[in-house]
Parts: structure tokens; sequence; C-alpha cells
């Protein structure tokens, strides 16, 4: 039998959250995959998050950055101390990083740059909608996106109805209010805002009492209910910001690190909410540069090319390091100083959509990204 | 008619009649650019860019350097920097200069009309220019040419500070100029820069409906190389714009079928070009329409408005009046989706609600100073409404669409700040005669609506019923 939307909402009002648009029309023997990206705002340095071992290029030209206590990973690459949570992924082969990647960008501006990264473009504010939701307006997701964010990152943007989460500093108004506006929208047939008003009555129903935190850890935890849920969402975006460390960087406590430290608590947070449905679900990170190999004079660094990619989940093949390594001698850097990009990061996102969202390939190379020359990394790191 | 007043302004007061002639009321406040209503001070955006480049340069060129060891210390100093140079102040300060013009001043229309230019040559968020420069910005690039050509405020929206920063200008090196090929010697990147040339032509002026080609950017971003500021030591890049000839690139240029000379003037003449090219006309006209009246404006909407532009040379009070005059007449028939920041407007109008900070109290704050929570109202206000002026994510500026401000938190958002709203309304205005009179003074049909809120006793959910209600959310 297919479950009426009414029906659901009736009965599902205590436990529901985040309603999704959607009907679930999901095929009955068809698993829901979920696919979750974190933006990395600033300039994530993959070189600290993931240090080459035994370097001495690195060493030498990041003396006081150097972490000690890693966590080795192979032979070639460790793990930042802190990221003690997507270690405990790692083990479980639910972890695995890209290295020595990113978009297609080279000049270095957050601003430009991170307008790249959600929109999948070349040129910057050319492209007005986002890779994933043109990714998903491929799939046909319609309803089915979740930003833990305010206002819509443009990520998202390019497919209809997604939804929001972020709380309010204040609480809502009293659900009898609500009531009264849900039934005003539905007389007076204004039916995108009726639809809105269901979802945001069955929030108000929910008490808001020390849980709607704004912090990451709290939204990734609800996140993780809800993309648990047959018919909840299937997308959610977070965002991390304060990447962007000129001076003070520091070791294992630096400023760098307090970001790492909230991004390993959302692969954290996902894992707890999700549950089993973990092994459904691929977490991917994106951030618009890497950092400098040489550190500067105020013990930072400064913005770079390439740099690297988290993943979890149980659409993941295995633990790895994958990478093209590029070196880090001085010519084997890009412009003598930044870690080079061997790998489209689009290619990892465009394989990412395949896998998760079931289209082929190719399809979403032609309608995400243009046709551009991308690879199908599919094989490589995801379950097929 | 009510219903024409919210759409082209933000309704009335409770002390304000219902005028007679409401598209002469109108029409009357858009001829001339008064003096701003806020009695408090008003600071130049030349002076607070002094405050940008000592708050950049101090922490980029000395904290950095002092505090690299603990971050901790960097950054007790870098937020005693933040307050040093008045950084959580100005733009809040902004916000209430801007919002008097609509709630206090004898022309709401024309304040209406300001936001969204400033909109259109939107300052999007980077580095700290909302901090520091975009409100000012707006008041001095933007309303002050309202009373002028299209083309005027054009020119000096280009070449404001603001923009130029902004859209990467500075970095825009003609190859073959002075410097690009010293540079290019040194091997050093000597290149254009295409993002202002860019955003100039699609988001300015001719947009893409003219049909120019990646060729005619390039040439344009050409024509654009030169235009920077004056660079210093410790000022860095907050000197005042202007054309360095060393930097331009030599020779002709051709955009959009026409060729340019070499030098300073061309870009003036390539503005003055654009501003009169009926793509560019066609392309404001309509984005009027979409403010004012409906996300689809119609060619019937448009047409009158593309008539008195090209009737006056594109003159921006007759274009206003037009505009004014086309929503006047569809006024009955289409409602506009009102974002974040008109709509709280509104209801801060129709409700008389305290929100805006005295001159007084906004005067108490001293530079080095953390600003007092309610001093920074204005501003987490409508952060936390999803429409912040100053920050639009991108140099498209804020969405005129519906659609974009059609999310549940969005929506959640205006549940919550018209609950926070009502307990800050004068206790005397707190009844029912209040609310039945200014849905009385504001609404087409207001037994509708009181009929509606006559389900609720409790005046607190009447308000937040009401302002949220379908024929406030849209007007």
């Amino acid at each position: 039998m297919k479950i009426s939307r009414r029906n659901f909402l009736k009965g599902t009002a205590t436990t529901l959250f985040l309603a999704g648009f959607n009907l679930p029309v999901l095929a009955n023997n068809k698993t829901k995959k979920n696919l979750v990206v974190i933006m990395l705002r600033g300039g994530m340095d993959g070189l600290c998050a993931v240090p080459v071992i035994g370097d001495k290029n690195f060493e030498k030209r990041r003396q006081d950055l150097i972490l000690e206590k890693t966590i080795k990973l192979n032979t070639d690459f460790a793990l930042h101390p802190r990221l003690k949570n997507f270690h405990n992924l790692w083990e479980k082969n639910l972890g695995a990083i890209v290295h020595a990647t990113n978009i297609p960008y080279t000049d270095r501006s957050h601003f430009d740059g991170q307008n790249l990264m959600e929109s999948g473009g070349h040129i910057p504010y050319s492209v007005k909608t986002g890779w994933l939701g043109r990714g998903m307006k491929v799939a046909k997701l319609k309803g089915d996106g979740l930003a833990l964010a305010l206002p819509m990152p443009l990520l998202l943007r390019g497919i209809e109805s997604n939804d929001n989460y972020y709380p309010a500093k204040k609480s809502l108004p009293k659900s009898d209010i609500i009531d009264v506006l849900r039934s005003v929208y539905k007389d007076k047939s204004e039916h995108e805002l009726a639809e809105m008003m269901e979802i945001i009555y069955q929030r108000s129903m929910i008490k808001m009492s020390s849980s709607s935190s704004r912090n990451n850890s709290s939204l990734a935890f609800k996140a993780g209910q809800e993309l648990k849920k047959i018919n909840g969402p299937r997308v959610a975006v977070f965002e991390v910001g304060g990447f962007d460390t000129h001076a003070a960087q520091g070791g294992i406590d630096g400023s760098h690190s307090d970001s790492l430290i909230e991004m390993d608590d959302i692969f954290l947070n996902l894992e707890k909410g999700l549950g089993k449905e973990m092994n459904n679900t691929l977490i991917v990170t994106l951030t618009e540069f890497g950092r400098t190999v040489k550190q500067n004079s105020g013990l930072g660094t400064e913005h770079g090319y390439g740099s690297a990619i988290f993943m979890g989940g149980g659409i993941l093949k295995k633990s790895q390091v994958y990478t093209d390594w590029p070196g880090l001698k001085k010519k084997d850097l890009f412009e003598s100083r930044d870690l080079n990009s061997t790998i489209d990061s689009r290619s990892i996102y465009a394989s990412a959509m395949s896998s998760v969202f079931d289209i082929e390939f190719k399809e979403i190379q032609k309608q995400v990204f243009w046709g551009d020359n991308l690879q199908n990394l599919s094989d490589k790191l995801f379950k097929v | 008619m009510k219903n024409f007043i919210r759409k082209v302004a933000f309704g009335l007061s409770p002390n304000e009649e219902v005028p007679s002639d409401p598209l002469n009321w109108a029409t009357e406040q858009i001829k001339n650019v008064p003096e701003l209503s806020w009695k408090g001070k008003i600071y130049t955006e030349k002076e607070l860019r002094k405050y940008y480049g000592e708050y950049v340069y101090g922490d980029r060129k000395v904290l950095r350097k002092k505090y690299k060891n603990d971050k901790y210390r960097y950054k007790i100093e870098k937020d005693k920097l933040r307050h040093k140079t008045g950084q959580k102040f100005w733009s809040n300060l902004e916000l209430c200069i801007r919002h008097t013009e609509a709630i206090e001043s004898k022309s709401p229309v024309l304040a209406k009309l300001w936001y969204f230019w400033g909109n259109h040559f939107a300052i999007s968020e980077k580095d700290f220019l909302a901090r520091y420069s975009t409100g000012a910005y707006q008041r001095e690039a933007i309303r002050s040419n309202m009373n002028q050509n299209f083309e005027k405020m054009a020119q000096e929206a280009t070449i404001a500070w603001p923009m130029i920063h902004h859209l990467d200008n500075e970095q825009n090196v003609g190859p073959n100029s002075e410097k690009g090929i010293k540079r290019r010697a040194r091997r050093k990147d000597a290149s254009i820069n295409e993002n202002h040339a860019r955003e100039l032509l699609e988001l300015h002026t001719v947009s893409p409906n003219s049909g120019y080609k990646q060729e005619d950017i390039v040439q344009m971003a050409y024509i654009m190389t030169g235009w920077r500021p004056k660079w210093g030591k410790t000022r860095l890049e907050t000197g005042d714009v202007h054309f360095d000839s060393q930097y331009h690139q030599p020779g002709k240029k051709k955009v959009l079928g026409k060729e340019y000379n070499n030098g300073k003037k061309s870009l003036a003449v390539a503005i003055k070009d654009f501003s009169n090219h009926p793509s560019c006309i066609e392309f404001i006209a309509m984005k009027l329409c979409r403010y004012l009246i409906t996300d689809y404006p119609t060619k019937d909407m448009i047409d009158p408005i593309i008539k008195a532009w090209k009737k006056s040379d594109g003159y921006l009070p007759e274009i206003h009046k037009a505009a004014i005059e086309v929503a006047f007449n569809y006024s009955e028939k289409f409602n506009k989706f009102q974002n974040p920041e008109n709509w709280l407007l509104q209801m801060v109008k129709m409700a008389d609600i305290n929100l805006i900070p005295s001159p007084d109290h906004m005067g108490l704050y001293n530079l080095g100073m953390k600003p007092l929570k309610s001093q920074r109202s204005l501003e987490n206000l409508l952060k936390e409404l999803g429409h912040h002026p100053y920050l639009a994510q991108q140099p498209n500026g804020w969405s005129d669409l519906s659609q974009d401000w059609m999310s549940p938190e969005l929506l959640i958002r205006r549940l919550v700040y018209a609950k926070q709203a009502y307990f800050k309304m004068k206790p005397k205005n707190q009844n029912n005669e209040f609310y039945e009179e200014m849905i009385a003074k504001n609404f087409d049909k207001p037994e509708e609506i009181i009929k509606i809120l006559a389900k609720n006793n409790n005046p607190y959910h009447k308000h937040v019923i009401l302002f949220n209600l379908p024929e406030m959310l849209k007007s």
C-alpha cells in the first residue's frame, strides 16, 4: 500500500522533526541512499589534515607546523591526531580520503573559489545553480534536499522545494497560531505556503528544548535521524568555517585543528543519527582550495591549490587514501608553492552522485558538468 | 488602493492618514532626493574606508606576526582591533539610517526604490566590505543619484571604491601595459581579471540578452584595466580609485561591435553606450516590475517603463514614475511576495514597533567599545530573517523571486520575529481597536482579515497571524 502523505504525517507527528516534501515514492525493493556534503569554507589544508609521512621537503617548509602523534594510515600518509571519529570510521572501512585534489580553480580568492566549489563551473558567478542541485534535478529528487544552514546555499540551487533547518535563536510561537495559518493558507489555495506550513507545524509539535542548538554536532545528529527515514531527505548539506588560518595555524591544538574537529564531530554525529543507515550513506567534504606548503611568517599558511577530500559511510568501497601523488619538490608544486591537484575533485562528486543517485556517470557528466573531462571513479571509490 | 501603498512603500503608520490620491502621493516622493532623515552622525565612505584599512593592515601585517604562536591571544587582539576600528558598529549605524528612510521619512517610496538600486548594483559579502563600506556606498553612489540619469548612477557605482574592490578590478592588469610587461619579466602574473567587466555587462547594464560574447568581456576588461585604488604600504588597497595608465592595456578595444580608444575616457564612453542600449533599458524595466509587481512581468507592464526611459533619456525620476504607475494599474491583480527586510519594515511601520535604535542611543558608541547588544539589534534581526542587505552571497544581489524566499526555515523566522516584534510594541497599542484601525488603513479587504483574526482573542496571537497572512506576505 502506498502511504499517503497526510497519513504519514499523522502517524509520525511526535517523532518527525524535519519532514521531507515528498511522498515516499521509492520502489519497494530499492534501498534509499543518502548523500551528505560538508562544505569546508576558508581553504582546508589537506597537508595539515592528512600529512605525508617522511617527506623532507614538507618537514623543511613547515618546520613549525609539523604535527606530533599523527595517526598512521598507510606507508605514505597519516591522519591529524584530533580526527579521532574519522579514524574510527576508517578502522571500520567506513572512511576514505582522496588526496591532492581540488576543483579546477587556481586564482586563490575565497570569494570566487567558494562560488566555484558550489556551482561546479569554471568562471566565477557565471553559473547560478549548484552542482548538487543540478545532480538532484537529473535524479528527479525534488524536495529531497536539506540544508543545515540559512540562507539556502548555492550548492543546492537548481532543484525546487529544498528544506532547511537552522534553529532560530528564539522559540516558535504556539502551535495553535501555526495551525490557524496552516488552515488559512489551505483555504486561500496558497499551495506553496501551505506546504511549508505543514512542515513548520510538525516542527512546532516537537518540544524545542536544549536540543534546538545550532552547533554542527547537534545539527548532524538530527540530520542523521531524518536521513535514515524512508521518506526523509536524501541529501544534506553542512557548512564549517574557519579554515582560513593565515596565522597561528599551530600544531595539534592550532586554529586549523579547531575547524577540523568541528568537521570530525559532524562525521560522528551523522553516524549516531543514521544508525545502520550509515551503510547506505555517503559523506563527502568540499573546499575551495588547499593551502601553501610553506608556512608564512605568522606561522600560518596562505591560499593554495590542491587539498584533500574526506569521505565517510558504507557506500565507500574501502578505507584508502586514493591519490595520484604529485610530490612536494619545488618543481612538483603548482606555481612552485602549492600542492598540486592531480584529480579534478568534480570527478569525485560526479562519481558520488552517480553511485548514490543511481544515475549513469555519463549522464551526470553531461547534464551537471557540461561534459567536462572528468574521470569516473565510482568503481575505485564506491561500491557499485 | 491600500495594497498599492504597501506595494510601493511600507504601508501606513498609526499617525498617517490614508492619502486621497495614492498615486500622486507616491509619485510626489520620487522627484527629489531629500536629506536623509536620520538625525545622528553620518560618516562618509572615505572615512569608513580608513577604518577598514586600519583593520586589514593591523591584522595582516601586525597581529598575524606578533601572535604567531598563540591562537588565543591572537583572537583576543584581533577582537580588540575589530572594536578599535568600529567593525561591529558601522553596519548597524548604516541600517539605522537605511530603515529610518522607510519608517520615518516623508519619502518611503523613494526608500523602497533605493533598496532596489542598492541591490541592483550589489556589493556582496566579501572581505569586510559589509562591515565598513557597503552602507555608505549605497548612500553615496546609489541614493544620491536617484534624481539623476541611470547613466550617472552606473558611472559612479562602477568606479566606487567598494565596487572596484568587490569585483577585483584592482587585479585587472593589461598584459601589455607598462606594469604588465615588467611583471611578466619578473615572471609574475600579469593578466586581466574579467570579473568586474562581466558583471558590468551581465548584471548592471545590458544583461546577457544583449548577446555579448566572451570576447566582448575580454575587451571590456581591457577597457577597465588601470581603474584601481592608489596603493600604499600601510593603507594597502584602500586609497581612492583612480586611473593608472601604467596598468592600462594599450590599443583600441571593441565591445558589442563598437570601437573604443586607448586610455582613461573609454570606460565612461562604454558605460554611456551600455546605458542607452535597448537590452539595458528592457532588463532594468523588467527588474523594476519584478521587484514591485510580480515574479514574471508581462510585456504590457514593461513597455511603459521602456517608453518613459527613452523619452526622458534615462532620467530616473521619470523611470520610477512610470514603474509606480504600472504598479498602480496592476495593484488589484498582482501581489508581490515581499522579501524579509521589506516585510519587516512594513510590520514595524504599521504596528508602530520600536525597532530602530535612536540617534542618541547610537551616539553613545565610542571606538574601541564593543557595541551594546541594543546597538546591534538591527543587524542581528536581519541575519536571523535571512536577509541582511549588505550580505548578499553573490554579486547578483538578493533574489527578487518568491521561490528563493520560500523555505521552511525562512518562514519560521517570520513567525518567530513577528512574535518578538509584538513585545516591542507600545502597550497602549496592544489591543483590538488598534489592530482593527491598522488593518482598515492598510488592507483593501479589511473585513476578511478581521474575520480571520476574530477567532483569536489574544492580541499577541492576532499579531503573529496577521503579519503572516498571505495578504501581508504579499502586497
